[in-house]
């Protein structure tokens, strides 16, 4: 037999399939090697952002290993790894979410055995069939929109790694979209398996009588892609920069669900962007937000004389259909809000959910959660028309996932990938909601460049951000 | 006076661990791994425990292919080796076949494992230290970890009933504390810490470094002091 | 005529509230007499403040010359800066309220039953109201303590047998301080424990709907 690749130039081949502006998971074992594969980009730049399942967002290659324990950076087999510019840190919760939550375009895995029809195992050896080691290799994936397994095309032992018929006992079933082997490349097709590529010196025989699944073979078959296509790459990476609000929500359409948080006073309002929104006129809106309007009746500081910028202006120019909140009218009612008006004109519906409740449901919606169990409002009127269930002894409610088409939150800076930093209690639902929007906006005071946020303070990765616009210096957030 | 969370040492701060107790490690691949407090722990001697973690070494060099050099250190295999350890749930107790003390104590039968998928794992800690009472995931539908679980369709497809998971005692290894038991960490080291303090009754971190309060910068805190109950100092 | 009799002071009902609360214990406050609380803590013990707007360990309300729009509490008040505060999200904060991570709140209320449902988000005649982190706190902190006045503007009576009103929580109230008494709903009912000074058991069940218990070691309000 001709020779097999090496680990790195496997990885190469896994390198071959990235596109510039992608975030891409890798798993334990060989794709780790992944990012030593890729080839040397100006400093500054991030071509693409690789995800480890230790927690890191944004690594580049092998990193100073770092004394062991306290304070490494390492990738998901333990290695010492470096981040690259604008690189952050998340929980394995926070990673759990993401993947979940299908903000990952590519995941690379190495599972043990993968079937014909992409179902993989994970980890598990002959000499112990009943325990397997799944880690990561699940969670990645079940959430990418792509699956690369990276494996040995055979075991050491000659055992078939490539097999026709899948088991019950899979890790992940119908996910592996691509096999990269140490001899081939392999597509996963509704028919079973395609060989696309072989290595060099290898022929389609060659492959076959190492696979234990009947292939195709694909009209074009040809030698292993090992090189970097980076023909979109300016696309890629022109940017998340807007040159201003009206720019950022020009294609907010008609009728979309909006994400606006607004706790009690003027921070942590993207009050830039409610004015852009106002002054585009969409209309027939559904806003969820925690108030819907409540800093233009009440006074949080307001300077005499004028109005605080809040929801209000979206009610009060009748774009507003719906609003899904918790505390949407003024606690006086001899100040009603915009939205009681309107509420008690009939021209606005209100559903009212407990901030908890919305808090969490705007996290499953991001994180991917199609539901949850909580114990808030049990016997209140929230309750009704929802499922109550007692689990072990207590009574919770079925509360479902909360996503929307837009979402306008308030930062205080960003850099210009998107990562998002914020101040004091201005946090608060702006982190929450930004991950549940299929376009996230953020309004911040200062646009940064990449590495210049220090990546243990970064809150919003910029993986969950889609525009960033400066709040222009004059602005101000009354009227 | 409120009750000081600063302890003088792992034995004190781990006085009350209770023989059967379920004790969360937080620790990623070697990194941040609680060493101080394991050992501790393997001193105590309680048996019958229940662990919750994840790797405590690096994949490519398993704790328990060695475990004399890993019980200097402190380590969920060193407890294991003790026979403290009734059960494992973890998404990768070991690597399958590399040998070692956890190993041959499942094989033997001596040892209990469930293995647990890493971000079901992470969600079931956060639904635990969070008041849910069970979360509904994709993750694991049309596997192996549909097997006793409730299925149902919503509105973005398939998912699992996953149920909340609370432990007894969390243990954490932290770049930093307040006296008030706020925390940073430092990297990668972040890793299982902040839904595994959240998961816990009584959360204890060893820390390279305790400032007195306002010494950590307020948008720095990854786990605020309301979810960590005592804390040590990494010698 | 027992309506027009003297009642406690606001700052009263506060500080016999204080009294509750748990040396070195995490406390959500709300907005009303529970914000006054925080004013009548022992010298010599500690509370840490929690607020659903995301900041732990806060501190006082800032002066009108100090105000910061990104450091305010759960009703928009602007908090002074203090050392060891930290920051998080909404989700955080609510996970510590159900995780049964923060140990008392203290809430207001438009209506309290003899077993504990508190009524708090809307009034029924206004048709809309806010629930804001009510539910949540009423569901997950682990003791729930109503501060307010015994009787509402019309002198009806806030303590009655079953809420009229649209409910936050059920059964979830484990101690009522007003400014005629200190009651403890429980299974068997409602318990008076204590009485203002210069008030009868009598006369509070004058102004109360529910059912009175009377504890065997009745006392006056101890402060």
């Amino acid at each position: 037999m001709p020779e097999r690749l090496d680990e790195l130039t496997m990885a190469r081949r896994v390198v071959a399939e990235l596109r510039p502006g992608q975030v891409v998971a890798l798993g334990a074992g060989l794709p780790g090697r992944v990012p030593e594969a890729m080839p040397p980009f100006a400093t500054g730049t991030a071509p693409v952002q690789f995800l480890s399942e230790s927690g890191v967002l944004g690594y580049v290659g092998p990193g100073e290993s770092s004394r062991p324990g306290a304070g490494a950076l390492v990738d998901s087999g333990g290695n010492p790894v470096a981040l690259g510019p604008g690189g952050s840190l998340l929980s394995l919760g926070d990673l759990a979410g993401m993947l979940r939550g299908g903000a990952v375009d590519v995941a690379v895995i190495q599972p043990a055995q993968v079937s014909s029809g992409g179902d993989f195992i994970s980890w598990t050896t002959a000499a112990t069939p009943g325990i397997f080691a799944p880690g990561a290799a699940v969670d990645l994936a079940m959430g990418a929109q792509k699956v690369i397994a990276l494996l040995p095309h055979t075991g050491s032992d000659g055992t078939r790694n490539l097999v026709a018929d899948s088991s019950p006992l899979t890790d992940g079933r119908n996910c592996v979209n691509l096999i990269v082997t140490d001899v081939a490349a392999l597509r996963v097709t509704e028919q079973g398996l395609e060989l696309v590529e072989v290595a060099p010196g290898w022929t389609a025989d060659d492959v076959a009588a190492l696979t234990g699944a009947p292939l195709t073979v694909a009209p074009n078959l040809r030698e292993m892609t090992l090189a970097w296509n980076d023909a979109d790459a300016d696309a890629a990476t022109a940017g998340k920069v807007y040159p201003d609000g009206p720019a950022a929500i020009a294609d907010l359409p008609e009728g979309a669900t909006v994400m606006i948080d607004g706790f009690g006073g003027p921070g942590g309002m993207a009050h830039y962007l409610l004015v852009s929104l106002r002054d585009q006129g969409t209309g027939n809106l559904t806003i969820i937000s925690n108030t819907a309007g409540i800093a233009r009746s009440v006074n949080f500081g307001t300077p005499p004389g004028r109005l605080a910028i809040d929801h209000s202006i979206l009610i009060d120019h009748r774009q507003v259909r719906k609003a899904i909140a918790t505390y949407p009218v003024s606690p006086s009612a001899s100040r009603p809000s915009s939205f009681e008006l309107a509420y008690r004109r009939g021209e606005v519906e209100l559903e009212l959910v407990p901030q908890g409740t919305l808090a969490e449901r705007l996290r499953a919606g991001g994180a991917g959660i199609a539901a949850f169990y909580t114990p808030t409002g049990v016997g209140t009127l929230i309750a009704e028309g929802k499922e109550t269930r007692t689990i072990d002894g207590k009574d919770y409610i079925l509360e479902e996932g909360l996503r929307a088409d837009f979402c306008l939150i308030r930062g205080h800076k960003a850099d210009t990938l998107g990562n998002v930093v914020y101040k004091g209690t201005s946090r608060n639902f702006n982190a929450v909601m930004a991950p549940a929007a299929r376009i996230t906006v953020v309004e911040v005071d200062e646009i940064v460049a990449p590495g210049e946020l220090d990546p243990e303070l970064i809150v919003t990765p910029g993986i969950y951000v889609n525009r960033i616009v400066k709040r222009p210096e004059d602005f101000s957030a009354y009227e | 006076m409120a009750q000081e969370k600063v302890y003088a040492s792992p034995e004190t701060a781990l006085a009350d661990v209770f023989e059967g107790a379920v004790i969360l490690v937080a620790g990623f691949a070697g990194c941040e791994v609680p060493r101080l407090l394991l050992r501790g722990l393997a001193d105590r001697g309680v048996g019958g425990l229940t662990c919750i973690f994840s790797h405590d070494a690096p994949a490519n060099e398993p704790a328990n292919a060695s475990a004399n050099e890993s019980a200097v250190h402190g380590s969920v295999a060193q407890l294991v080796d003790k026979g403290l350890v009734r059960k494992l749930i973890s998404p990768l107790p070991f690597a399958p076949g590399a040998g070692g003390v956890v190993e041959e104590r499942w094989q033997s039968g001596a040892l209990e494992i469930e293995i647990v998928p890493q971000g079901i794992l992470a969600e079931r800690l956060r639904a635990g230290g969070a008041g849910l009472g069970g979360v509904f995931l994709p993750t694991g539908v049309g596997t192996r970890f549909e097997r006793g679980r409730e299925k149902r369709s919503f509105q973005w497809g398939e998912a699992l009933l996953e149920s909340p998971l609370k432990a007894d005692f969390g243990l954490l290894s932290v770049a930093a504390a307040d006296t008030l038991g706020s925390v940073v960490y430092q990297g990668t080291g972040r890793n299982w810490a902040p839904v595994m303090a959240m998961a816990a009754r009584v959360t204890i971190a060893e820390a390279d470094r305790i400032v007195e309060p306002g010494g950590l910068d307020p948008e720095a805190i990854i786990t605020p002091g309301i979810f960590v109950n005592r804390v040590i100092a990494a010698e | 005529m027992v309506a027009e009799k003297e009642r406690l002071e606001r700052e009263v009902v506060a500080m016999r509230v204080a009294k509750e609360l748990p040396d070195g214990g995490y406390v959500n406050l709300g907005i009303g007499i529970p914000t006054l609380v925080s004013n009548f803590i022992a010298d010599e013990s500690v509370v840490f403040y929690h607020s659903e707007s995301g900041v732990l360990n806060c501190g006082p309300l800032a002066e009108e010359d100090e105000q910061d729009i990104d450091l305010i509490n759960a009703g928009g008040q602007f908090l002074q800066p203090v050392d060891g505060m930290a920051f998080f999200n909404t989700v955080d904060a609510f996970a510590m309220i159900r995780g049964g991570h923060v140990d008392v709140t203290v809430l207001g209320a438009h209506q309290v039953s003899a077993r504990g449902d508190l009524a708090n988000w809307m009034l029924p005649e206004r048709g809309v109201g806010n629930i804001g982190g009510a539910m949540d706190l009423a569901a997950g902190a682990r003791q729930v303590i109503v501060a307010m006045e015994h009787t509402d503007r019309q002198n009806r009576p806030k303590i009655v047998e079953d809420c009229t009103y649209p409910i936050t929580g059920k059964g979830c109230v484990s101690l009522i301080v007003t400014d005629l008494a200190v009651l403890q709903p429980t299974p068997e009912g409602l318990v008076l424990k204590e009485v203002a000074p210069g008030w009868s058991a009598a006369e509070v069940q004058e102004l109360t709907d529910a059912r009175l218990i009377i504890a065997p070691d009745l006392k006056e309000y101890e402060l």
